[in-house]
């Protein structure tokens, strides 16, 4: 076999493995070390930051519990999995209220989420008629 | 510093990369980043082995046409890296971590331009076929140095997060 089509090879390989793995994955691994999926936390306030960023992006946001002042940092998904859902960071600027459901982080004292609901108070969506979860299946 | 890197984040490039939903956005670029640092990284082993002793039926003047592959796979890695950074600048440019990677690849990189020097000094195959004394230090270097970075790489994913 010549190197040239060797080369030819390994690269026909490479796209079509490419080409196969279109299925979006969100959950591409587990979350139940850091996070407890038999319990659910919740709460509201006013968003503090929305990093995007690979692999996984982080929205932070501010809430009293127990009469303290504490912020939450929620462990989201993939950059390109937000922009999917429609959470940018025009759509969930700084001082944006959110209500964010989720499973809670295992860290003692820590306010950590996963596998959030981020949606409005009233319990809507984000962005009028968009997702409020990742998990769901991109329209295709 | 944090202007520029503020910067290139916002471009429309690296907003392609790290948002667009194609698979031939972030995906294919780490791909494309880990592939050729399994070429680079494979075929340096292979240099460093030899050098070390391992297989001494292959002459080490045998090995000199692996150096264009590397140097061919390098320059997708730092075409492919470019595209990672910019895509998350302000975050790893203050990753104490990804310094370590870089000095630990130009090092690296140092060491295997020596190596190769030691490799084409054999190329003529009728020349004896004895490794100097630096060359086994050398691929002892070049070993340490590509695990020291590979390491370092994947702990930007672990330290100093998020």
């Amino acid at each position: 076999m010549t190197i040239r089509r060797f080369a030819l090879y390994a690269l026909s390989a490479t796209l079509a493995a490419a080409a196969i793995a279109t299925v979006p994955l969100v959950a591409h691994h587990s979350s139940a070390p850091f996070y407890d999926a038999t319990k659910s936390a919740e709460a509201q306030g006013p968003v503090t930051k929305l990093l995007i960023r690979n692999p996984h992006s982080f929205l932070y946001f501010e809430s009293d519990v127990n009469g303290k002042k504490v912020e939450w940092q929620v462990e989201l998904g993939a950059a390109a999995s937000l922009t999917r859902t429609g959470w940018t960071t025009d759509t969930l600027k700084p001082g944006t209220i959110v209500k964010v459901v989720g499973q809670p982080s295992r860290a003692e004292g820590s306010f950590g989420m996963c596998c959030a609901k981020v949606t409005r108070p009233d319990g809507s969506p984000i962005q009028p008629g968009g997702r409020v979860t990742e998990e769901q299946q991109p329209p295709r | 510093m944090t202007n520029l890197t503020a910067w290139l984040e916002g471009t429309a490039l690296a907003t392609w990369v790290r948002e667009d939903p194609s698979i031939w956005a972030y995906p294919t670029i780490l791909t494309l980043h880990t592939v050729g640092l399994g070429i680079v990284v494979g075929a340096s082993a292979v240099v460093d082995l030899r050098l070390l002793g391992y297989g001494r039926k292959l002459r080490v003047g045998a090995l000199a046409p692996l150096f264009p592959i590397m140097a061919w796979a390098f320059a997708l890695n730092t075409l492919s890296g470019i595209l990672l950074f910019i895509a998350d600048a302000v975050h790893k440019s203050g990753q104490w971590i990804f310094y370590v990677k870089l000095l630990s690849i130009f090092a690296a990189l140092w060491v295997t331009f020596a190596t190769r020097r030691i490799v084409l000094d054999h190329a003529n195959l009728s020349a004896p076929d004895v490794v100097p004394a630096n060359g086994t230090r050398l691929a002892l270097w070049s070993a340490v140095l590509w695990c020291v970075a590979i390491t370092a790489g994947r702990l930007m994913a672990y330290i100093g997060v998020p």
